[in-house]
């Protein structure tokens, strides 16, 4: 039976979170007409994530409440081609958002921009290291963006978050206590550092003491009360330590409903609605646009909405998804390395340090926040030198205090029984004596890492799940135990520390396990740049194939920086923005030629 | 279940013959006030064998037991509502062999499920009654290094254990902030900002859960590990 | 005026009897005993709640309950606490002064610390705090942390609508004006959060009405971080009203143990 057809609108936005509610704050503000279709609930800040209930670390932070429900969408998993792909059954290795507000909502809050190399990372290491230094097995590219192009689009986002932090390069002049390898920014961070417990200030002294160039955490926990540049007013973050799984019922994480919905939701241009589960885009019978897309109401019926232009915002991963199942762009095919949708997926590279203080150093690890951190970067990017060491990209070191919350803390020592008496002493023992250094590594892109459809099991909605066929490449498995090296050398030179160890995700004789919480950054399979034949979406973030479908998120990026995504993704959205709003909209048509 | 069950004899009746592990008999049960109320989930049986299990995850010291800490109310409780049902798990079949490691839980069992018939199957693998502590503790480390299913049930009691143990009272374990207390976790009303870098001072303040007015705990806090109530 | 005529003269005034109901008698006995207050002390919460800088003992309370008698080394204020926060920290009954009975310790050393620097305004408190000694300041704070008084009746009626709306702002704040609730931070029932986050259970509504107004003028401004003035910059007189209505009418549910009612005799307190 024949979807019952709304009328058209100007734009349709599939997805609510931190991209698709900006895009229709922003395009609301053009003129356009706006629908944006969320598939999750209705939830707001002042209500649904209030203290004390949000507190609760068992349903946040372990049974995922906040969290897309893999009943409904989830996806398979293999490591290669050789095995066959199973569904993820649990969440685990990455936790993607359901909602109004989306992963935005429990996101950490740390907020970055890329180094302007990693924007051209293909073209930067080919100049400084020589044409071969990028192994032929990895399908690094440029982004077909510069920094300094971005630059004004990451500077907003940061005033929209009111982000938090030491400026280390302003205008091209180095200033001292920020990053000294940032690329230059045109104004200093809207709002103060955080303030740092002993462990991340014991962290910084040893850094300096090396040589190194420590620095405040970027953060989007804002650290006083702020307007935001859309009149959002935030509020001073109290280190609670419920930050990352956790809505912020303080109003001090920047999240997308107190800093851009509630500014737009009464806007005559801006339409939501929520429950509203997207299944497919519908394409013109040229196939040459995109007419607007089929969804599942919330009375569970089918509805067609049709509109002149289309943008997908929903996550990385159902992006990917969405286009794939709705035959949008060539698919990629790992045996003949045609095709675009989902190549180059990519993810990070995490490593972690303890160090373990004696009983003088008192952490108090449940005084945290989401982006509490000192950082170093000279081991991220290619801040230093990769010369003799067979490999490309690197990480920041940051020694953090993100929380303490017993269930997911219990640091103990290497060597520690895996439960019984000598554990249940470790834990206690060392619970209020311990730092927690990550390493945060890049993630570079190979023609076997990609995403396509599972032949065997479906969603909820009976369309076959999205599959993740991923494992560490070699070149990340060796930067990443250099950067842990490293890690490990600054933990050893703390003050008061009794002992050092390491654990890495990427070891060298393991692989890619989806069950261990890592990170929620998924990237790529829907690649930005400038040569159709490698990329789906040209440099502003529209369809090669279908010129009236933008794409946001994190799937654009060709490879993943040693940066948590959201910073970079959100620059990437105004600048898609701006020329949707200078130049595709006046006048509809493909803005690049192929 | 029976009308005069009482939960604090049946874990009792699990502490008598674990020898150096226990200080005073019987075990002080944490929810000795709920004495007379059936479990939800768990047969008696099935709770003896779960109290023994978890007292090897976490035994008895200056701390509570995980049983003494309310971690088998816990894992009742999560059972027999919306986790034990199978909420955030995709069940959908098929469940074809070949699974790594590295692609996660792989059975077709809820939690329910998997403790119900995990805990029949393990039960004939050893009585945990005619064990001193030593061997409880073996007993445990073999069956979670099997190659079927049991060690799959072994590593889902032990997340099971190591949650209930430091949740939030309201979910029945961590009874009188045991866990918090032991570690130094303040709890759910949080605000430090005027602490955070004030590195010379730190006070941990003493736990509050959700449920917590400052008249006292949600339960009426017992004294652990010794004398009859 | 000696320390020792002002306490004369007030319990004077006192058995003269202006009596309970509207106005109360600032009853100078109703002070509970140093035995007393150390029992209380023994609640692990309470203890937190009334430490300062150091830990809570016999010296400290004592020498806390001299200053709130008028007993400051910098000489004869002139002025004793328990004149305006009455001999048990529950005010005078009008809501010009707060509550200070069990007020976290921190909270109200830091508010002392600011009237005296000047961060916080208010004619009378400046010139107190200015004539205070640090460690004075820390255990008139410690001592006011230490003891319970019974909560006032509040002074007249509010309409149901209001009180709910007050109770609402309380638990779940105002997604549509982009306020977050109180009890984030002001603990479960505003009972507070110390060290920092004052109780506002039981406060006087008045008094906590004006400090809202105050935060919203920007008339104070020794909140950190701006937290409170932005908060208040966002609500309305009539949520003001409301939510100050509301917490003056907050009870715990259960007493504190053990029970230092100024009814009482100190060595009969009961216990829990």
């Amino acid at each position: 039976m024949a979807p019952r057809t709304l009328p058209k609108t100007d734009v349709l936005i599939i997805g609510g979170g931190w991209t698709g509610l900006t895009a229709a704050y922003e395009l609301a503000h053009a003129g356009q007409r706006c629908v944006v279709l969320e598939r999750g609930k209705q939830r707001h800040t002042a209500t649904s994530f209030g203290a004390p209930e949000e507190h609760d670390e068992l349903k946040y932070a372990h049974r995922y409440e906040h969290m897309v429900d893999v009943k409904k969408e989830t996806l398979t998993f293999r490591n290669n081609r050789d095995q066959q792909a199973l569904p993820m059954r649990r969440l685990g290795s990455f936790l993607p958002g359901s909602g109004l507000g989306g992963a935005g909502i429990h996101w950490n809050g740390q907020l970055w921009r890329p180094l302007p190399s990693d924007l051209e990372m293909r073209s930067h290491y080919e100049e400084r290291y020589g044409k071969d230094f990028i192994g032929p097995d990895l399908s690094i590219q440029d982004w077909g963006v510069t920094y300094d192009e971005l630059e004004p689009h990451l500077d907003f986002f940061e005033r929209i978050c009111g982000a938090a932090g030491q400026a280390g390069n302003l205008n091209g002049d180095a200033l001292a206590g920020g990053n000294v390898f940032e690329g230059p920014r045109s104004a200093d961070y809207p709002n103060p550092p955080m303030r740092q417990p002993i462990s991340n200030t014991l962290f910084g002294r040893a850094a300096e003491r090396m040589g190194l160039n420590p620095f405040p955490m970027p953060s989007a926990n804002v650290t006083k009360a702020y307007v935001n540049p859309y009149g959002a007013q935030l509020h001073p973050c109290t280190y609670c330590g419920f930050c990352e799984r956790f809505g912020c019922g303080y109003y001090a994480k920047a999240d997308p409903i107190i800093c851009v919905y509630d500014r737009i939701k009464d806007h005559e241009n801006f339409e939501i609605r929520l429950n509203a589960q997207v299944l497919r885009i519908e394409k013109s019978e040229d196939g040459k646009t995109a007419t607007g897309a089929i969804y599942l109401d919330e009375n569970g019926e089918e509805v067609f909405q049709p509109a002149d232009t289309i943008c997908m915002n929903a996550y990385a991963l159902w992006n990917v998804h969405l286009m794939l199942v709705s035959g949008l762009g060539k698919p990629y095919d790992p045996e003949t390395r045609t095709g675009v949708v989902g190549r180059n997926y990519s993810y990070q590279t995490v490593a972690g340090v303890d160090a373990f203080f004696d009983d003088s150093v008192k952490t108090d690890p449940y005084m945290g926040a989401g982006a509490l951190g000192v950082v170093i970067d000279d081991y991220n990017g290619d801040n230093f030198d990769h010369s003799d060491l067979g490999f490309v990209g690197g990480g920041y070191i940051a020694c953090k205090q993100y929380h303490g919350r017993p269930i997911g803390y219990q640091p103990v020592p290497e060597g520690t029984p895996k439960w019984g008496a000598e554990w249940k002493r470790a834990v206690r023992e060392n619970y209020n004596h311990h730092a927690d250094l990550v390493v945060h590594g890049s993630s570079v892109s190979t023609p076997e890492n990609y995403l396509d459809l599972d032949p065997t099991w479906t969603d909820a909605y009976g369309r076959p799940l999205l599959r993740m066929t991923f494992d560490f490449p070699e070149n990340d498995r060796k930067m990443s135990d250099y950067v842990m090296q490293r890690a490990m050398e600054v933990a050893r030179e703390m003050d008061n520390v009794t002992s050092v160890s390491g654990s890495n995700n990427a070891a060298i004789d393991s692989h890619y396990d989806i069950v261990p919480y890592q990170t929620t950054h998924n990237v790529g399979g829907a690649v930005i740049g400038t040569d159709p034949e490698t990329s789906v979406v040209n440099r502003y973030g529209q369809m090669w194939d279908h010129h009236n479908v933008f794409v946001f998120g994190a799937c654009l990026f060709p490879q993943n920086l040693g940066y948590n995504p959201t910073g970079p993704l959100m620059g990437l959205a105004y600048w898609t923005l701006e020329h949707m709003k200078r130049d595709y909209l006046p006048n509809p048509g493909p803005l690049m030629d192929a | 279940m029976a009308k005069l069950f009482s939960r604090r004899a049946i874990l009792a009746q699990i502490a008598l013959g674990t020898g150096a592990a226990t200080v005073g008999l019987p075990v002080q049960h944490a929810f000795a006030a709920r004495d007379d109320r059936p479990w939800a989930f768990f047969t008696n049986d099935e709770a003896q064998w779960m109290a023994a299990v978890v007292d090897v995850f976490i035994p008895q010291d200056e701390f509570p037991s995980a049983s003494q800490a309310g971690v088998v109310d816990f894992i009742d409780y999560q059972m027999a509502t919306a986790y034990g049902a199978g909420k955030g798990l995709y069940l959908e079949p098929p469940f074809p062999d070949g699974a790594v490691a590295e692609q996660g839980y792989q059975l077709e069992f809820t939690p329910a499920q998997l403790l119900r018939q995990g805990i029949e199957q393990a039960r004939q693998l050893g009585d945990f009654a005619t064990m001193d502590a030593t061997a409880r503790a073996d007993h445990v480390e073999e069956l979670s290094n099997r190659d079927d299913f049991i060690s799959t049930l072994i590593a889902e009691l032990w997340k099971l254990t190591r949650q209930g143990y430091f949740a939030d009272p309201i979910y029945l374990g961590n009874h009188d902030y045991a866990g918090w207390r032991m570690v130094g976790f303040p709890g759910a009303h949080a605000y430090y900002t005027e602490r955070v870098d004030e590195h010379e001072r730190s006070v941990t303040p003493p736990p509050r859960g959700i449920a917590h007015d400052r008249g006292g705990s949600p339960y009426p806090p017992r004294a652990i590990g010794g004398g009859s109530d | 005026m000696t320390f020792r005529t002002v306490l004369t003269t007030c319990s004077a005034i006192a058995v003269l009897g202006i009596s309970a109901g509207f106005i109360r008698a600032q009853n100078y006995e109703a002070a509970p005993g140093i035995s007393a207050m150390e029992q209380r002390l023994e609640d692990e919460f309470l203890r937190f709640n009334a430490t300062v800088n150091t830990d809570v003992d016999d010296d400290v309370l004592e020498l806390g309950r001299l200053v709130a008698m008028g007993g400051s080394e910098a000489g004869d204020s002139g002025m004793a606490c328990i004149t305006c926060h009455g001999g048990d920290g529950a005010g005078d009954g009008s809501g010009a002064f707060p509550r200070l009975a069990g007020q976290a310790g921190w909270y109200t050393y830091k508010q002392l610390k600011d009237y005296a620097s000047g961060d916080r305004q208010n004619r009378v408190m400046s010139g107190i705090a200015r004539k205070l000694t640090e460690e004075e300041m820390e255990a008139v704070a410690a001592y006011y942390a230490t003891i319970s008084a019974p909560y006032t009746p509040p002074l007249g009626d509010v309409d149901g609508m209001t009180l709910q709306w007050g109770g609402q702002l309380g638990a779940v704040g105002s997604a549509e004006r982009g306020v977050p609730a109180c009890v984030n931070c002001h603990g479960p029932s505003g009972l507070g959060n110390p060290p920092s986050v004052p109780y506002l259970a039981g406060q006087y509504a008045s008094y906590m009405a004006h400090q809202l107004q105050m935060w919203k003028e920007g008339k104070r401004d020794n909140d950190v971080d701006n937290v409170m003035s932005a908060i208040a910059k966002k609500m309305t007189q009539k949520d003001i009203d409301a939510v100050s209505a509301y917490y003056n009418r907050v009870r715990p549910t259960q007493p504190l143990p053990p029970e230092t009612s100024p009814l009482l005799e100190p060595s009969t307190a009961p216990t829990q």
